[in-house]
This record gives C-alpha cells, structure tokens and sequence, in this order.
C-alpha cells in the first residue's frame, strides 16, 4: 500500500518535471524582436492589468503591420503578477528567460519593485506606471517610470489647493496601499512648503465600502476641502457618502480617481468634484491620443480603462522609437537613448527621462466633474 | 506505558524502499539549476520556501488539530525580522537568521497564550483577527522601521565564509539545503515525546489529559515550534525577494498555507510536499489559461477534495 | 451628540448588512458545521444578477419599485439553485469527511465563483443605477439617514424574525434543528436529512442574495472581487454572536458594525480594522463561544 502511494508520487513528481521542460522547451526559436508584459491579468487590479496587455498588443499589431520594426516581426509575451510582489519576481525572470528586450508593467508599484533588480541584473528595460520614489530611488538604469512620479503630482496639487484655491482647512484622506499613501504623504509635505493647513490625515479600509465613520469624523472638524489619494472605486463612494451625511467640503482627488466610473458611482454628488492628473484618455487633446483611444476601441470595444493604460502605451512607443533611432536592440544603446530623449511626443503629452529613470514634463491639470460626467479643464485654464 | 510503542517492527520491504526513495529524490533536486533555466529554478526555490512554511503550518494546524489561519504572521515576522536588521542595523543575513526564527518563535508562544483557550473556528477567527492587526501594524509603520505599505527594499545576499550566494543556483541550495534540514526535523518530530503527545491530544484531549499530558504546554510548543520554522521560511523569502512588503503576509497568503496542508494531508510530510506543489507549482504551469486560470484552478480545488477528502497523500494510521 | 448619533447610524446601517449576509452563513453552519468560505462571493454573485436585470429593463417603464422586486426575486431564485449546485457537487460528496476538506472545498467555490463573474461580467467596476429608491434624507438630532438605510436595517430585522419563527415554529424548522444536533438520530427519527439539507442550502444563499443586492443597491457599485471582504465579515459577525445561533449572527453583525464605527470615529481611522479585531478577541476570551453561543462541552 504505502509502495503504491510512493509510486503515485514518483509519477507525480514525473509529470511536474515534464511540465517544467515543457515550459523550457517553448522558449526557444530566433528573431523577433519580443516585448514582455508583466501585469496582473487576475486579481483585484485585473481590469487595469488586462488594459496594458491589449494596449502592448495593439501597439505591436500596428508595428508588425507597417512590416515591423528593423525588418523584425514583434512578439509579446505576457506574464500575469496577480499585483503580488512573490509572483512578480517569478514573472521577471520568465520574461528575461524569454529573452525580451523590454517588459511593460507591472501596474502597481509593489509588483514592479520587486521585479526591478531581476530586471536591472539582466539588463532588461522596464517601463511601468508604477509612481512609489522607491522605484527611482535605487538607481538601477533600466527602469523608465511612464506616469510622473508622485512628487511633481503632489507639488502640483499642493499649489492648487492652498495658492489657486485659497482653502485654509485641508483634510486628507488615503488608503493602505503603498501608491496612495506615497502620494498622501507627499501632498501633505507639499503643503506644509506653501504654509497651508491640514487638519488631520485619515484612513480608509479600500477593501470595505462604508467610509461613513471617518467621514463622519472629518465632518466634525469642518474642513473646507477633501483631498483622497486613493482608488477612483472608493473616492467615488466617498463623494457620495459625503452628501449623504450632508458635508458640504469640496472634493479634490489624486490621479487614480480618473475613471469613468467615478462619477457613475459618486452619482448626483458627482458634480463638482476635482481631480488632478494628466487628462482622461479621451479627453487628451493629441491627435495621437484620439487615434489610438479609437482604435483600441475599435479592437476590444470598450475605453481604455484609465490613463495609465496609454501611459504604458507611452512607455512601449518611446522603447519603439529608441529601437528604430540605434538600428539595434542592444540595452546600453537604448537606455542611453532613452535617458537622453527630448520632447518625446506622447499620447500623455511630451515627456522625457531624468537621469533616474523619472518622467518629466507632464502637464498636470486639475479638472472639473460635471453632473453628467464629462470633464471641464479649470486650471491651469484651457488656452482659447 | 503498554500501547505507547510506536510500531516500528520489521518493517516491510516496500516501506523500506519508500524511505530511501525520499533522501534520493532530495539529492535529484539538487540538480535542478543545472538542468532547468532560471525561472524554474526560483520557481524551485520558492517551491522550497512555501514548503518549509506549508511544514510549519502543519505542525499546529495537521498534527496539533489547531485551526490556525493567521499562519502569514509568523512568516512575516521572520522576514522582517531580516529585513530590518540587514537593512537599518547591517547584520549579515545568516546573522539574523536565528534572531528570525526566535522572534517568530517568540511571537507564536506569546499569541498561543489567548488562542490555546479558544477551540475549533473561534480560534480560527482569533488568528484570522491578529493576522489583520500584524499587516495593519506594519502598513502603519510604527517606529519608522518597517517601511510602511513600500515595506523593505535593497536586502542584502547572504554570504558563506565570504563567499556571496548572489546567484538564483546559489540562493535555490540554499533553500534545498534549509528544507532538507527541516525534512529531517519533522521526521525526528514523530517520533519525540513532544510528537505523541500532540497525537493523543488531537485524538483525545480529555483521555490525554489524563495521561498526564499538559494540553496548554503542548499547544504553546506546537505554536512557538511551528511559528519558529515559519519564521525561518520568512528569512528565505526576504532574501529571495530581496524586498518585503505587507502584501506578502496577508490572510488570503495564510489561507493558502492552511488549504495546502489540508489538500496534501494533515499531518503527512509527503502530503503536505504534494500539496505545497499543487497549490505554488500548478498555477505556475496554469499560466497559458490567462485570465481562465483561477478559474480553473477553483474547480481543481472542488475535485481534489472531492477525489481525495483525506488529502492527496494521506497520514499512515498510527497507533498513539 | 449629531456626531456620536451619526456613528450609531452609520454603525447600524453597515452592521444591518453583515447581519443580513451572517445569517445565511450561520444558518447553513448551525446544520453543517460548515464555513461556507463560499458565501461572500455567492452574495456578490446575486448583487451582479439583480444588476444584469435593472440595467436590461432600464427605459422598459416599470416602475423604481417593481424593477427592485424582479431583481431580488431573480437574485434570489438564481443564487438559491446555484447554492444546490454547490451543495449537491461540492458538499455532499465530502460530509463524511473531515470538516475541513469541505472548508478547503469552500474555498476552491469560493475561487471559482469570484472568478466566473469576472469571465461573465469583465474585471471593472460595475455601477447600479442611482434612481430606484426615492433618495429621501431625513435629520435626526443633526445626524442624517437615508431612506436605504432604514430599509437595509429593518429587512435585517424583519428577515431574522421570519427566520428565527421558521426555525423554532415550524414542523420544517424543528426537522433542521433536529438534524442540526445529530443528523443520524435525525434520520433514525424519519426526518430526511438530505432533503433538510438541501433546504438549507436554498434559504441560506438566497438569504445572501438578498443581503449582496442590497450593498449593490446602497453602495451603488459592484465588483468580482468584493464577496471575499463581505464573507469574511460576515462569518467573523456569526462567531462574534456565537456561530449557529441566528439572533446571534443579528447582535454580531450589528456589534461588528458599531465597533468598525467608533474605532474610526472616536479613536483612529489608520487602526480601525486593528481596533476592530481586538475588541473580538477580547470578546471571545470572556465569552469563548460567542455572545449568545453555547457553553462548549469539550468536544470540539
């Protein structure tokens, strides 16, 4: 008995091995050029995940129809993260077993953290919309931020919250992710530099929907604004919770509340709303915004889920055009050309690289939710 | 004691076979860096690391019938453990090794102190509870050390008499190595004092108690014990990451730990090896499904049980 | 004094809701000895159907009021026979087992329906229309409520009475409590254990479906992801009042409610789930079995 258990287990281990040469076996065949995407294909962030792997799709779809790049089909392979920081060291060394040139993702700054260094050790270019200081922080030259970091966001917000609008009472409001309370806390020092005042700095559970106890306690300390860092799935609640108990603060949210969900969900307390980022997919005013929104569309029906599905797109272009400008996919060469790269015409607008890999140039707006939901533009003012 | 012998007589020839077969197959794996490409091997050496701490599980949740589902603590206290002494206080990581697992240790022996008096599924809400308070705690950042939701980055290789174990070969033995030791430790754990009495206490607690066996001090060691050795594979993981973040240590990460040792067999080394690979190994191949692949994997959960409610490599009957 | 009555609000309201969704949970434990891990995901499941028939009928010209009762009737119909399904494939075949393999059974359930409405319905955020209940705000001691709110709260109310009279007043109620204790001298005594228990697995997830339709309709949004939080809650709400106990599941899920408010409110918002689960453990150390459980014998 126990020796038949024991071969049941040898045949076990057997497959398991085949398994595992079989994944080896796939990785092999010559001259594409290959893109990798690490992304979190399932989980909570898989609706933003699958977005960057239909935007690297479609964008190497394009190039392999205008006969490709260098004369070299393009090929993607996709690696899902689940948004899980032990799962993202596995997909970094799949895609550099691979043999990919540059990998694109992953969407949360905890997973492409831990996939840096396996990435910087192989000398594989990383573009992700990943925004924790942390990323450009350790100084590896393979990584290429494709949203603007959370300081140039926070200065940006700080200035239109204490100087624009003249608020004296701010209340900030975040949740426990690593983005959001980055952001938070950089908005907060941002403000003491322009000497505005923040009452207190609260919390939300993300995983929970009843925000009505700490709004509850914001209320009572009658601040005149609210600023949440957060996800657009709970600063749309948030907004309507606040009607709801009747807290007539303005609402001010960080770059993750630009969805088009925010103002289904906030419902009729969605008017009036701000929210700081770079423009709404299809509201970018680039004709290379609005051909690419359209054709995503065209190919999957639906919108790209947020702005950081065409940031990732920005990413992958400018990879693209640095391959084209060396006649090469050698990685000091492009990431030499890529930290040396000016006005770079994006989908987001014209950026560039520092020396960290950090985006520069991105032209924040703070604008309007109107009650049906489209966006007004209100500062900096739209130029007639 | 009449009954108390283990039946260790004569064994048969197939039981002899299958004994020699388990140090054969760890030596096989050995070889794994020089016959696979390096994305299997950390699949391998990850293999090893939920393994160890899948081991420690079983020791309060199989063999000490204790429904612990806040099993990711004591892996995170392991882990940041090294982390924050590699990193702010520069201790080499083979250092904080066994500073890792006394804290670990530690922490389980101290939490034991209100769960051992709770029972079945209030005790499983208990650790559930403090699993909570532990990722909380670490997000909140308390002191400044832990980093925050970010968590740790930048720790530091482990080095052997000098030597670097910087490379994915280097980092995998390691982990076998560990293993292989914690193999050995289970396999001594049968058949210590400490093993029988946490058998008649699973069986029996009030016939055990009166064999004079002190149930709250079983159940302290069993956690300190299997809290200990988590706190090792907590050591491992920083090391293989080289980054520790709260959202490693989360209850859906102690829920994993708990279905491996019931889907591979409470109490069975073997079965919990099996169901370490089913649940860390699978996924891994299941890729190819995409977006389908939990989807897939759900049912296989439903029909593992449902084929093989005992597990997948049941405990061999023994008499206590 | 409107803030701290504003908390009790907001306490009760959220509380109402993992009372709601407790109750289905502790109902098919008090019979099984089973953590349905399945649970959450099958509430969310019923939010997503109630939602597929308003957005479908939206411009048909029904009424607000007669759209909502298709939904629920729907939800409820759908998740009740998905809750046989689960029973039938997942369940059955392991009630002679450890309880446990049927909890890690619970588990793949729980993954597999998580996963299916991502496949059906897409990974994103889905929004309930906003016009279905009138959006009446009453002021009570300058602390508001909302007409949703009092719904949520007394369906909980009205539910657990109804169900609390089923279990203790029926002849089919005494049939599961009896099975409840001791499913073999149950069917000794002619009682058709299977049947109990089907009937269990159909009035514990519709009871679910009622209470996910409901945080779709008060929260207005719904996502695949959300049933595991909702479960969780909900079962810690069923030990907290003692599990298998169904006033019980109501004074946890209601306790649960309040302790998330107040620790959030009065004491700090970074540490509220902290807070939260402390004051449980607390509990369950004076009282091991829950509030209204039991003493526990020894046996476990």
């Amino acid at each position: 008995m126990i020796w038949k258990q024991t071969a049941g287990a040898a045949s076990a281990f057997a497959v398991l091995t085949c398994a595992m040469l079989v994944g080896v076996a796939t990785a092999s065949a010559a001259s594409p050029i290959r893109f990798g995407v690490q992304a979190p294909i399932t989980g909570p962030y898989a609706d933003e995940g699958q977005g960057i792997e239909k935007a690297v799709r479609l964008l190497a779809e394009q190039q392999n129809a205008k006969g490709g790049l260098l004369g070299r089909q393009i090929e993607v392979t996709v690696c899902d993260d689940e948004g899980k920081p032990s799962q993202a060291a596995i997909c970094a060394r799949q895609l550099v077993n691979a043999k990919v040139v540059a990998v694109i993702g992953s969407y949360t700054s905890g997973a492409a953290l831990a996939a840096e260094p396996i990435y910087a050790a192989a000398d594989v270019l990383q573009t992700s919309d990943g925004t924790s200081n942390k990323l450009s922080e350790q100084g590896f030259k393979t990584w290429f931020g494709n949203a603007a970091p959370n300081s140039a966001e926070a200065e940006f917000t700080a200035n239109y919250l204490v100087n624009v609008r003249a608020f004296k009472r701010i209340a900030v409001l975040t949740d426990h992710s690593s983005f959001a309370t980055g952001l938070a806390d950089e908005v907060i020092k941002n403000i003491a530099a322009v000497h505005g005042n923040v009452v207190e700095k609260a919390f939300v559970n993300a995983d929970s929907q009843n925000f009505t106890p700490v709004l509850t306690k914001l209320k009572s300390l009658n601040p005149d604004v609210l600023y949440y860092s957060g996800y657009f799935s709970d600063g749309g609640l948030i907004r309507a919770q606040m009607q709801q108990l009747g807290m007539d603060a303005a609402f001010v949210g960080g770059d993750a509340n630009q969805n088009v969900s925010f103002a289904k969900i906030a419902g009729a307390a969605a008017g009036g709303s701000v929210i700081v980022n770079v423009p709404a997919p299809q509201d970018l005013p680039y004709p290379a915004a609005k051909q690419f929104v359209a054709d995503y569309k065209a190919k999957y029906g639906a919108l790209p889920p947020s702005v950081f599905t065409l940031t990732n797109a920005d990413g992958m272009r400018a990879i693209l055009e640095a391959i084209e400008a060396t006649k090469g996919t050698e990685p000091a060469a492009l990431e030499n050309h890529l930290h040396h790269l000016v006005d770079f015409q994006g989908l987001t607008g014209t950026f560039a690289w520092n020396e960290r890999g950090e985006r520069t140039g991105s032209p924040f707006v703070a604008f309007e939710v109107q009650a049906d939901g489209a966006y007004k533009i209100l500062y900096p003012e739209p130029a007639k | 004691m009449p009954g108390i012998s283990p039946s260790r007589s004569a064994p048969k020839s197939p039981a002899r076979a299958s004994r020699a077969l388990w140090p054969l197959l760890w030596v096989a794996g050995l070889t794994v860096p020089a016959v696979l490409d390096s994305s299997w091997v950390s699949i391998a050496a990850m293999f090893a690391i939920y393994a160890v701490s899948a081991l420690s599980e079983d020791v309060i949740l199989g063999r000490g019938g204790m429904f612990d589902m806040g099993h990711a603590v004591y892996f995170g206290v392991g882990a940041y453990a090294t982390a924050i002494l590699n990193t702010s206080f520069g201790w080499p990581i083979l250092a904080t090794l066994p500073a890792a697992v006394l804290l670990a240790a530690a922490a389980g022996a101290l939490l034991a102190g209100p769960l051992t008096r709770l029972r079945g599924d209030y005790l499983l809400v208990a650790t559930i509870g403090f699993n909570s308070i532990f990722v909380l705690t670490m997000q909140n950042d308390p002191g400044g050390v832990t980093g925050g939701s970010d968590g740790i980055t930048g720790i530091g290789v482990p080095s052997l008499f000098g030597f670097p174990l910087a490379s994915q070969s280097a980092m995998f033995w390691l982990d076998w190595v560990v293993l292989g030791i914690v193999l050995l430790l289970m396999r001594n754990l049968d058949r210590s004092e400490f093993g029988r009495a946490q058998r008649y206490l699973k069986q029996d607690e009030l016939a055990a108690g009166t064999l004079g066996v002190d149930a709250r001090k079983v159940k302290t060691q069993a956690f300190a014990l299997g809290a200990g050795l988590a706190g090792l594979a907590g050591t491992l993981f920083a090391v293989q990451l080289s980054t520790v973040s709260p959202a490693s240590f989360v209850f859906t990460e102690s829920v994993t730990l708990f279905a491996v040792v019931i889907v591979g067999g409470p109490g069975s080394v073997p079965g919990v090896l099996l169901g370490t690979a089913l649940m860390f190994v699978v996924p891994q191949i299941f890729r190819d499904f995409a977006q389908y692949r939990y989807f897939v994997f759900g049912i296989a959960m439903i029909a593992v049980m449902v084929l093989r409610p005992q597990g997948l490599w049941p405990q061999r009957r023994r008499r206590a | 004094m409107g803030t701290f009555i504003q908390q009790v609000f907001n306490g009760l309201t959220v509380g109402g809701i993992y009372a709601l969704i407790a109750l289905g949970y502790t109902m098919v434990y008090g019979v099984m000895r089973l953590i349905n891990f399945a649970h959450g995901d099958l509430c969310i499941l019923g939010a997503f159907v109630g939602l597929t028939l308003l957005t479908g009928a939206a411009g048909s010209g029904h009424s607000g009021a007669v759209l909502l009762l298709a939904a629920f009737v729907l939800a409820v119909v759908v998740i009740a026979a998905a809750g046989v399904v689960l029973e039938l494939v997942a369940y059955r075949p392991l009630r002679k087992a450890d309880r446990l393999s049927a909890v890690v059974s619970a588990l793949g359930a729980s993954l597999l329906i998580e996963n299916s409405i991502m496949l059906i319905w897409g990974p994103d955020v889905h929004v309930f229309p906003g016009d279905l209940l009138p959006a009446t705000t009453w002021t009570v001691a300058g602390a508001s409520i909302t007409f949703v709110q009092v719904m949520i709260i007394l369906a909980s109310v009205l539910l657990m009475a109804a169900l609390y009279l089923f279990i203790h007043h029926t002849r089919f109620g005494t049939a599961i409590r009896a099975t409840a204790i001791d499913q073999d001298t149950a069917r000794l005594m002619g009682i058709k254990v299977n049947r109990v228990i089907l009937t269990v697995f159909v009035i514990g997830p519709a009871l679910g479906a009622i209470g996910g339709l409901f945080v779709g309709i008060y929260y207005r949004e719904a996502y695949f992801t959300m049933g595991w939080t909702y479960g969780l809650y909900a079962f810690i709400a069923a030990i907290l009042g003692g599990i298998g106990n169904i006033p019980g599941a109501m004074l946890g899920g209601v306790l649960l409610g309040l302790f998330n408010a107040f620790a959030a409110g009065y004491i700090s918002s970074s540490w509220q789930d902290a807070i939260t689960f402390a004051l449980l453990i607390a509990i369950l150390l004076v009282r091991p079995t829950g509030l209204l459980g039991e003493p526990d014998a020894g046996k476990v």
